[in-house]
């Protein structure tokens, strides 16, 4: 459904990506594994749009055969793409529910869930509709930013690194939250740096260094080398 | 720098080739560079932009086309120059700005110059160039004491005329008991000073006595502090100017000090800020003035020509700057040059008689313009006759009463 | 005393007034608007025009003037500020300041630098008994407008989808869009309506203060302390903060009349020693 075609990103004259070219199906959870500086958060943030403040990019990006390169930030969104960035983007100002209500519905995506369904299915969210969205903990808050994508029908969801910061026992439930989003027809491209936590829960992996994508990884493949990947990355 | 003969005629412009026709030898001779050059150095973008700025340049040349009207071909000189500067009410622009009309322009005198620490940049400068300065605009009486000189005039008013014309005539009226507000700068701590000492001579109390912050917009704290001060002060004396006048202005009416039994008393007022206020909201409010365009025959007709020139009527301020320029010149044609020193002989104790200056002398020892004031209050709308008719003259303080009765010991020519 | 701290109220309302657009645009746009005291300034010019050359009362004025100069704010927004924003946040910092100057410049070549005569509305122009002490019918009217002004925003900012809107495109305009929000529709009607207020607030200023070109220019100083004490890009912290400034510092006047000039300012030096995002502003306001 994702096709990326030869992407490069720049900040200023820095090269951040090198002719990225990568794709995702329907239905796949896709891990970007790489060290720091890689160029991950980059490549979701240009694919979602959000780089051209910084720098040119070039290159195609293509949802579902459309080119969507040229398109906003939120076009791209209502085109189907979800996006939680790496600190959650969860609103402090926005209680929780308004959190759950802010983006609009896309057109022709997923089945978009009611909030009845949010609350059934996260049930902290519903205790807490009233508070502001920073006030909850950490796992809270990545359950909101994921239901916050399930809200809207969105139909491939960008992820940045859900898990990071968080205990092993939030991390587990986060990997279950995602298989849930899985389950309900949502395509997943994310980023991580837990390589045993991208193990258990995605199809698929790609190694990104200094901006290239250098390896393209089963589940098999990465846990065979797990302690080499783990090497590498530097944890 | 003073150039004269032909490297005057080759530096200048075309302007003055008329001047230099006749060669070093021609009737100009004693005029430094073939022409006299009045530079009105003043504030044409500030504060004071509207009592003086502009229209002071077009007085000023109302000047100089009277004096060569009066004298024709007999005037000491042919060309007779008249340039501006805008100083922004700063010091220190002040100073480079009288240099540059000094040397580059060929300034023979400089006129104007309100704001106090302005005036007194220029004076120093006039001095160290033996060029004159006749100030106008300034307030402070240290023009004519500490920061006195030799090329240095003071014209038309002074912080001792506002307050013993205002501060001693309303007391000495009843309002026994003042509240002073006062702008927290050189010009109000000073207007604050003499008023204070005015009052006292007088046989007055000055209750209370507050810095404001300039500029300020909202005056309330101190209104609303006057009716309760112990004893209640009966008239409430402000020394702001321009904007925080009217601000000042507006929310004493707002509070209806007056019908609590709060006169009010302004240390200096224009003309522009009764107009901006409206008449009615100043009317019964006494101050002092150098002037005033309806005042009589004589400076009415002047103010009639000022009118059909710029569609104004003259502030006080313009006035006096007409005088000073025309007393300038007055000064060159009698000693038939330009040369600074020769003019100051000429200015020091001549008396002066003009639509502006009544029963005037200049006091040789401190340069200053003794001449009569004016006691004035502002009249209710209903009696206003025509735009800008809005004071009536109460008493002519006379010249010998209005100034310092003696030189400060201070100045040192 | 209790008259004294209702004149600082008063006094705060229109600080408050001109914090609350400055802040709204400030969060949304990332602009700090310096031309807004010049706002201010036409807003009140706007009213002495109304008057003086086509006989409206201060009531239309009120009602007229602060949409007319809003619109100039789309204008300004769509025709330059939109242009800028992409750029160095300097560009924009530069742009309004020296727009500030132009319109001042403007308005003193038409006007000059001494202020015009505009009057109290009849209708207000007594005293209004409040109980423990009388006060000008005029200064209550402000005081009361301003406050329903800053409750009325209060609500639609909490209350409606496009308060909801506003609000998380000032705390995160990029990730606002990235939700599918389109934010640059939403940037020029915020604009536009920061500047209506500042007008609103100058046709409120006409009767009481001096109607001159720099009436702005001096106000807004203070209103830069305020937005900073109250956190920037803080709405509720921009009201709260224009009040207390007001309050402060007709109490200031009253008690320490030498401190008068500063006391905004050391207050402002007070608080970002202690809260350094402002009363209430977020640390996160500066990533």
């Amino acid at each position: 459904m994702l096709r990326v075609d030869r992407l490069s990103a720049w900040y200023g004259e820095a090269q951040a990506l090198r002719e990225v070219s990568m794709r995702v199906d329907e239905g796949e959870i896709v891990t970007l594994v790489g060290r720091n500086g890689a160029g991950k958060t980059t490549l979701l943030r240009c694919l979602m749009g959000l780089h051209g403040t910084y720098g040119r990019t070039t290159g195609t990006v293509s949802l579902f055969d459309e080119d969507i390169s040229g398109l906003a930030p939120h076009r791209r969104a209502r085109h189907g793409l979800g996006f939680v960035p790496d600190d959650r983007g969860v609103y402090a100002t926005l209680s929780v529910e308004e959190n759950l209500l802010l983006p609009p519905v896309t057109k022709g995506g997923q089945e978009p869930w009611p909030l009845k369904r949010v609350y059934e299915t996260f049930p902290p969210l519903r205790e807490r509709r009233r508070f502001p969205g920073t006030k909850l903990s950490g796992g809270e808050q990545q359950m909101l930013a994921l239901a916050r994508v399930l809200r809207t029908g969105a139909r491939l969801l960008l992820c940045d690194e859900p898990t990071e910061g968080l205990s092993p026992l939030i991390v587990q439930q986060i990997g279950e939250i995602l298989r849930e989003v899985k389950a309900a027809g949502v395509t997943v491209l994310l980023v991580e740096q837990n390589v045993h936590f991208a193990a258990t829960v995605a199809d698929r992996h790609y190694l990104l260094a200094e901006g290239r994508i250098v390896e393209s990884l089963d589940n098999d493949q990465v846990r065979e080398r797990e302690h080499e990947l783990l090497e590498y990355l530097g944890i | 720098m003073r150039v004269t003969g032909w490297g005057g005629c080759l530096a200048a412009t075309g302007l003055l080739l008329a001047g230099c026709g006749g060669g070093p030898g021609g009737g100009d001779e004693k005029i430094s560079d073939g022409k006299v050059v009045l530079a009105v150095l003043n504030d044409q973008s500030g504060i004071y932009a509207d009592t003086s700025g502009r229209q002071t340049i077009e007085a000023v040349k109302m000047a100089v086309t009277d004096f060569q009207a009066k004298y024709g071909d007999k005037a000491a000189s042919k060309t007779i120059e008249v340039k501006d500067a805008d100083h922004q009410n700063k010091p220190e622009i002040a100073n480079s700005k009288a240099q540059e009309l000094y040397d580059r322009q060929q300034a023979d005198v400089i006129l104007d110059v309100p704001t106090s620490s302005a005036a007194f940049a220029v004076a120093t400068i006039a001095k160290n160039k033996k060029k004159v300065f006749i100030d106008v605009g300034a307030a402070s009486t240290e023009l004519e004491g500490k920061q006195c000189n030799k090329y240095t005039f003071h014209y038309g008013y002074n912080s001792y005329m506002l307050a013993h014309g205002t501060g001693a005539e309303v007391t000495k009226d009843g309002s026994k008991n003042w509240y002073i507000v006062y702008p927290d700068y050189a010009f109000g701590q000073d207007m604050q000073k003499t008023f204070s000492a005015a009052i006292k001579e007088a046989g007055g109390t000055v209750v209370a006595s507050d810095p404001t912050p300039f500029p300020n917009d909202n005056f309330s704290t101190f209104l609303l502090k006057a009716p309760n001060l112990d004893p209640k002060p009966q008239v409430i004396g402000t020394m702001q100017a321009g904007g925080d006048l009217v601000n000042l202005v507006k929310q004493y009416n707002e509070y209806k000090l007056r019908d609590k039994g709060v006169g009010l008393a302004v240390g200096l007022l224009a003309l522009s800020d009764i107009h901006s206020l409206g008449s009615d909201a100043l009317a019964g409010t006494r101050y002092t003035d150098m002037w005033y365009w309806n005042a009589d025959e004589k400076s009415r007709a002047w103010a009639d020509k000022f009118h059909a020139k710029t569609g104004k009527r003259p502030t006080a301020n313009m006035a006096a700057n007409y005088s000073a320029a025309l007393q300038y010149l007055e000064a060159v044609q009698r000693g038939g040059t330009d040369n600074s020193d020769e003019v100051v002989k000429q200015l020091e104790g001549h008396k002066i008689e003009d639509m502006f200056a009544r029963n005037a002398t200049i006091r040789a020892q401190d340069h200053l313009l003794l001449h009569d004031a004016y006691l004035s209050e502002v009249k209710p709308s209903s009696e206003v006759k025509e735009p800008y008719d809005y004071v009536k003259v109460l008493k002519t303080i006379p010249a010998s009463e209005a100034f310092q009765p003696r030189p400060d010991p201070a100045c040192r020519l | 005393m209790l008259q004294q701290a209702f004149n600082g109220l008063v006094g705060g309302a229109f600080y408050a007034l001109l914090a609350l657009g400055l802040s709204v645009i400030f969060g949304m746009l990332g602009v700090v608007n310096l031309a807004h005291g010049a706002f201010y300034m036409l807003g009140a010019f706007g009213a002495f025009i109304a008057l003086d050359a086509f006989g409206l009362n201060f009531w239309i004025a009120l009602l007229l003037v602060p949409p007319l100069l809003g619109v100039a704010g789309i204008v300004l927004e769509r025709l330059f500020i939109r242009r800028l924003t992409p750029l160095d946040p300097l560009y924009n910092f530069l742009f309004t300041f020296g727009l500030a100057l132009i319109l001042q410049d403007l308005v003193k070549r038409e006007y000059g630098v001494s202020s015009q005569p505009y009057p109290r509305p009849q209708e207000l122009d007594g005293t209004v008994d409040l109980g423990l002490f009388t006060y000008p019918a005029y200064q209550v009217f402000v005081l009361a407008v301003s406050v329903l002004m800053c409750v009325a925003v209060w609500l639609v900012l909490t209350r409606t989808r496009v308060g909801m809107i506003v609000r998380a495109a000032t705390e995160r305009p990029e990730l606002t869009r990235g939700l599918g929000i389109d934010v640059g529709r939403w940037v020029t009607p915020v604009f536009g309506f920061g500047i209506a207020l500042a007008a609103f607030a100058g046709v409120l200023a006409a009767p009481m203060r001096a109607v001159n070109p720099l009436m702005g220019a001096d106000l807004i100083i203070t209103v830069f302390a305020v937005v900073v004490i109250g956190g920037l890009g803080s709405v509720f912290g921009s009201v709260a903060a224009g009040f207390a400034v007001g309050l402060v510092s007709a109490l200031g006047n009253l008690y320490v009349p030498a401190l008068s000039q500063i006391l905004v300012f050391i207050l402002m030096a007070v608080v970002l020693l202690w809260r350094p995002a402002g009363l209430f502003g977020r640390e996160e306001a500066f990533r």
